[in-house]
């Protein structure tokens, strides 16, 4: 049987020159660590050349020292105490690698956030932890492998997947940078849910006003390649290089012939409620444009309900109906991914929520907008749905689907904004209409929000803090909302002729099948997860994909905008460069004790494992160097830079000491 | 034609190979068709040497099939390895099925182009063991056996002048002879993991002793057989509901007896006494890594996690090297005593193993070498 | 340096990168006051965290060994801690029957915003390894 060295052995050839700066931060650390005493004990450590305390280790002063003592003393390693390498593992790394050193042979050990501020009252054995940890730090760094990132090609073209706003914007800015964008809407239209809306806040624009000309510069960017009506089906590859699979689902039409004239429509028998666009107040017929302001204004059938009349097909002077086509595919090379897949409102029908479902008056924000909409089914007149009266008494409850723990406990941020709009509105359209809107807190924060909310109440909209706990319906189908207006301690029976439910945003199935095809990860709250809630809030953890608007999480347009925007710059960077750096950290194999046996294979969540004649192959720029795949391993051949088991090893045998420290 | 699920009771069309056989030959017959016809390349056999002994061997020869038939008492081998990177049919105990698939799920053995001839197995018995027991127990001189038998829990022997001595087993493993311990708590008789089942369990009347009972278990099993009925090297007719009533009566007899002695040999040990027990056990190990070496699930090469950071300073307590390979064959362990045999220090490592694996795979409901639908270790839960 | 200070176990603390090692940082940032028990070590995700690790903290003097990673779903690489969680059942199930006192070895999921609960965990352990007094892999004359 094979014996291998004794672990901390050093394997290097060049002699090993370690240099350990211990921070004070201050007091923070010194406060309670002896930092002296631990520099004194590392430096009787075998390969210490230097060990010396720095009041700040990370300020100029503190960074100049480092680079010098690399220069001066000819380190090789170099090992900093401090904080948490969350923080500033980024900055030392820099600095050492501006001193000529390379970044990966810096170890970091934390002894402020780990040590002296959980035991701020044991100063002695606090400072025995330091030197413990120190210590650990010194057996590892001693094992430290220099490593590279490795540089991919980038194919200069990228997938927007979903054409709302924020994907829109989002191609846009990426066109307009000079790259390929495929635009991937599953819709018969771009434009998303922004083209529902009637207005918008702060300045209650009209949406389609402002939106309608986007949708037609999109649409004439020579860069951009529209394809509505699709779905994603696959993605494979990685940062740079991914192939992307794109089903076209069938409109029963040649696409290049037809105009959107409408004629089809005129003549088609078949008529159905139109939920996808108003809310199923109104219809459409079975063949059908799907607004007038639709890009790419086409018709489209839906097979579900034609009746195979033919009228169309007669209708159609050029000939463009087709009841045969079929689904088609496309495989697209694309550098990198842009997911902006949107939301779907919350839905209160299945607990009946506020006798939404129950009574017909109870309707949800979406369809009000479709209601007061002049482009809408009512042509803009506000009218309740049992009698079709207008009505003169109207109520918005707030945080429907949000800050619930019966449903979701995120704020949908957009809500508050949305009814304070719709309740100007009416105000602005029927003076005399009482307009209440019951809520928990308003927030409105963001430029000009406080003052739209201020012009809300004087215009006269009222407002009731607290959310009905009882909501029924009288003999003339109006309803009654029994609500504890908390700021008043009173209980009131509001009679409404129509309520309107705010309701929030939820992550839709569809974007969890794409988030599933991505591999993005979620967050708690359904929403696909950034990848630094701060740092990094449209990048995801998995390289060249993004996430922007309402993909990522509940928020206005303005926001998803930006978002978009962001998307795009940081997409294009790779576009731009031609080409990826991948992480240094990786998986690696030694094909010499790697017998095949396929084992890590189905470990890896990026498929960055493959067998090919009994030995491993690594596709680096796939592997994201969790080491998942290295537990597995039987033999150990696989290895996971950076994090290998000898130097993971090692500092678990330096935890503990023969005799005293 | 040979469907899955058939079970027949056949036997060698060629005579001297029906005679020479233990039960009519049918087993050979089948390697060697399997090999004539081109269906393997090779074919593992035992090269007869003695009574006693008999080596594995790997030929393209269908002469040296067919003048293979085994020896009584051979050192019980695992044979899976030999299967490793050959096209080959190979006759198989339950284990060494097990053992074979267990490869097959690690990429070691390629199942598709691998034919296995499942033999029943009530156990097997160390080649010196049993000359000694024949010696002590029987009072036969070892030369002079041809044949044996186990009937009714009875061990027989025969000898050249017709002589018959039975003692029952039970008798003869708690005077520590008898069948390998491994062997004693195993609870699968008829490889039903493998192409095909075969054995003399079930083979009635006038067929007693000449002929095999053979149960076709998936596709490749079909294959095998119709192609040793095409090749004319066989011979068969279905099975009597007789027979198959006898055969599932003697297996759950020998599955009752190992589920039985599973938990003599597995007495109870109290939590705070484990860990001396383990350390007693092991301490002394001399590192020769041979259990490694031989376990026939293990597809690492001489370098593996178990080795590489193992130390001999470790030793007097717990080593690594112990602790894992008890934990990454938990799950694959099929108790089949190799490491035992080889052990010099005679460390009953199976044992020590089974302690572990036995009831991880009891919790999971998983069994190991039976087929390729669960993956190996640690992935066992994830699906 | 032998006092007669009561003794303290020595705990070994595998953290993954993006949760439970910035609970124990937050666990830091919230002075949350914790028993000078435990060695963090840092790893990727806690799908990194082998099994041998863990023998090696054990042999080494470990009194008790801590694996912890994301809460199950918010895992930085799709689903690691569902495959160190698989892993984990058949460590703890190999300890047990080896002989080594079930509360000597835990998994626990927290969230990098779990600075409490981390420090919480840190005092639970420590409290039971205390009672249960030095393990029976301990090396002797290690400390």
């Amino acid at each position: 049987m094979t014996q291998k060295e004794t672990i901390t052995e050093n394997k290097q050839e060049d002699e090993l020159r370690i240099g350990a700066f211990i921070c004070e931060c201050g007091i923070n650390i010194a406060g309670t660590v002896d930092c002296h005493a631990v520099a004194d004990y590392i430096s009787t450590m075998p390969h210490v050349t230097t060990a010396v305390v720095n009041k700040y280790t990370c300020s100029d002063a503190g960074q100049a020292e480092i680079k010098k003592a690399i220069k001066d003393m000819n380190l090789n390693r170099v090992l900093v105490a401090s904080c948490t390498p969350k923080t500033h593992e980024p900055i030392f790394r820099a600095c050492v690698e501006e001193a000529g050193l390379n970044p990966y042979l810096f170890e970091f050990v934390n002894i402020r956030e780990h040590c002296s501020w959980i035991h701020m009252w044991e100063k002695e054995d606090a400072t025995n932890k330091a030197k413990e940890l120190v210590r650990m730090g010194v057996a590892r760094a001693a094992l430290l492998e220099p490593l590279e990132s490795s540089e991919v090609p980038v194919t200069d073209a990228a997938l927007v997947i979903g054409a709302g706003v924020t994907g829109m914007q989002a191609a846009m800015d990426i066109a307009d940078m000079g790259h390929k964008v495929y635009l991937v809407e599953q819709g018969p239209s771009i434009g998303g849910k922004m083209a529902q809306l009637d207005k918008t806040f702060p300045t209650n624009d009209c949406s389609i006003c402002i939106l309608g000309p986007k949708m037609v510069e999109v649409a004439r960017n020579k860069n951009i390649e529209i394809m509505s009506y699709s779905e994603i089906v696959d993605v494979d590859g990685y940062v740079g290089n991914f192939k992307v699979n794109v089903k076209h689902k069938p409109r029963y039409l040649d696409i290049d012939e037809c105009t959107g004239c409408g004629l089809c429509t005129e003549k088609c028998p078949v008529e159905v409620p139109y939920t996808e666009f108003n809310e199923g107040i109104g219809t459409r017929k079975a063949i059908y444009t799907p607004f007038p302001q639709a890009v790419p204004l086409r018709a489209l059938v839906d097979k579900s309900i034609c009746i195979d009349c033919g009228a169309c097909i007669k209708a159609c002077e050029r000939g463009a109906i087709d009841m045969d086509q079929k689904e088609t595919f496309s495989e697209l090379d694309v550098g990198v991914i842009v997911v902006t897949a949107g939301f779907d409102v919350y839905n209160p029908e299945p607990n009946n929520e506020f006798g939404f479902g129950l009574y017909d008056n109870v309707i949800t924000t979406m369809e009000f907008e479709r209601l007061i909409n002049a482009s809408g089914p009512t042509m803009g007149k506000v009218v309740r749905p049992s009698d079709v009266k207008p009505p003169k008494r109207i109520g918005f409850v707030q945080c429907v689907g949000s800050r619930d723990k019966n449903s979701n406990i995120y704020c949908s941020s957009f809500c508050c904004m949305a009814s304070l709009k719709n309740a100007q509105l009416l105000k602005e359209k029927y003076p005399e209409t009482e307009v209440y809107i019951m809520y928990m807190d308003m927030r409105t924060p963001f430029r000009m929000y406080e003052e739209f909310y201020n012009r809300a109440r004087d215009m006269g909209v009222r407002f009731i803090r607290g959310r009905p706990a009882e909501v029924t319906e009288n003999d003339d189908h109006n309803i009654i909302a029994r609500i504890e207006d908390t700021l008043t301690n009173e209980i009131v029976n509001l009679e409404l002729d129509l309520m309107v439910l705010s309701v929030g945003a939820v992550a839709p199935e569809s974007t969890e099948t794409v988030r599933q095809i991505l591999k993005v990860s979620k967050a708690a709250d359904g929403f696909m997860m950034e990848a630094h809630p701060k740092l990094k809030p449209v990048d995801t953890t998995l390289d060249g994909i993004f996430i922007g608007g309402m993909t990522q999480g509940p928020k206005d347009i303005p926001y998803s905008i930006s978002q978009g925007s962001a998307c795009a710059a940081r997409a294009t960077r790779f576009l731009a460069q031609g080409k990826a750096l991948t992480e240094g950290i990786t998986a690696k194999v030694d094909d010499d004790i790697c017998v095949g046996c396929g084992v890590c294979v189905p470990m890896c969540p990026f498929q960055a494992l493959s067998v090919e004649d009994n030995k491993l192959n690594i596709i680096t720029a796939l592997c994201k160097g969790c080491g998942t795949c290295m537990a597995a391993c039987p033999t150990g051949a696989l290895q996971q830079s950076h994090f290998k088991n000898e130097q993971l090893l090692a500092q678990v045998k330096n935890v503990f000491a023969y005799g005293e420290v | 034609m040979a469907n899955v699920g058939d079970m027949v009771v056949g036997y060698a069309t060629d005579e001297n190979v029906r005679s020479r056989g233990a039960s009519g030959g049918l087993v050979t017959a089948v390697l060697a068709a399997a090999l004539e016809k081109g269906l393997v390349e090779n074919v593992v056999v035992m090269k007869h040497i003695n009574e006693f002994e008999a080596v594995p061997i790997i030929t393209d020869n269908v002469e040296e099939v067919l003048a293979s038939t085994g020896s009584l008492h051979s050192v019980p081998v695992n044979l899976a390895k030999y299967a490793v990177g050959r096209k080959v049919a190979m006759p198989a105990k339950p284990c060494d099925v097990q053992a074979v698939i267990e490869q097959g799920k690690r990429e070691m053995i390629d199942l598709d182009n691998t034919y296995i001839v499942g033999l029943n197995c009530g156990g097997s018995m160390h080649p010196i063991t049993t000359k000694k027991m024949l010696v002590e127990m029987y009072d036969i001189d070892p030369e002079d056996v041809i044949g044996e038998e186990i009937e009714k829990g009875k061990l027989i022997f025969k000898t050249k002048n017709g002589e018959e001595k039975a003692i029952a087993i039970d008798e003869l493993e708690e005077a520590g002879f008898g069948r390998r311990e491994s062997c004693r708590f195993c609870t699968l008789k008829i490889p039903v993991n493998a192409d095909l089942a075969c054995g003399n369990w079930g083979v009635i009347g006038d067929m007693a002793g000449n002929a095999t009972f053979c149960q076709v278990m998936n596709e490749k099993g079909a294959k095998l057989l119709e192609n040793a009925i095409e090749a004319g090297r066989i011979e068969v007719q279905p099975a009597s509901d007789k027979a198959i009533a006898i055969r599932d009566k003697v297996n759950s007899v020998m599955e009752d007896l190992g589920s039985y002695l599973e938990k003599e040999i597995f007495p109870e040990i109290p939590d705070e006494e484990r860990m001396q027990y383990y350390m007693d056990q092991m301490e002394n190990c001399i590192d020769c890594g041979a259990c490694k070496e031989v376990c026939p699930v293990c597809a690492c090469g001489e370098d593996s996690k178990c080795t590489m950071f193992h130390s001999l300073v470790d030793n007097y307590k717990m080593s690594m090297y112990h602790l894992v390979r008890f934990m990454h064959l938990s799950d694959s362990c099929i108790a089949c005593g190799q490491c035992s045999d080889v052990c010099p220090s005679d460390i009953p490592i199976t044992l020590l193993q089974s302690r572990f694996s036995i009831p991880s795979q009891r919790r999971r409901n998983y069994q190991p070498g039976m087929n390729l639908d669960t993956p190996p270790f640690f992935e066992v839960m994830l699906k | 340096m032998m006092t007669d200070k009561e003794w303290t176990p020595k705990i070994v603390a595998f953290c993954c990168n993006w949760c439970s090692y910035g609970g124990a940082d937050t666990a830091g940032m919230g002075r949350f006051q914790q028993p000078a028990s435990t060695r963090v070590i840092r790893v990727m995700c806690s799908g990194r965290i082998d099994p041998l690790h863990v023998f090696n903290a054990f042999l080494e003097g470990a009194d008790a060994v801590l694996v912890t990673g994301c809460h199950i779903g918010d895992c930085h690489y799709v689903n690691g801690n569902e495959k160190t969680e698989v892993r984990y059942q058949f460590l703890e199930e190999m300890l047990q029957q080896l002989g080594l006192e079930p509360d000597r070895l835990h998994l626990n999921w927290i969230s990098a915003s779990e600075g409490e609960r981390f420090a919480n965990f840190i005092k639970d352990v420590t409290a039971k390894v205390k009672e249960l007094g030095p393990s029976p892999l301990k090396p002797a004359g290690v400390k």
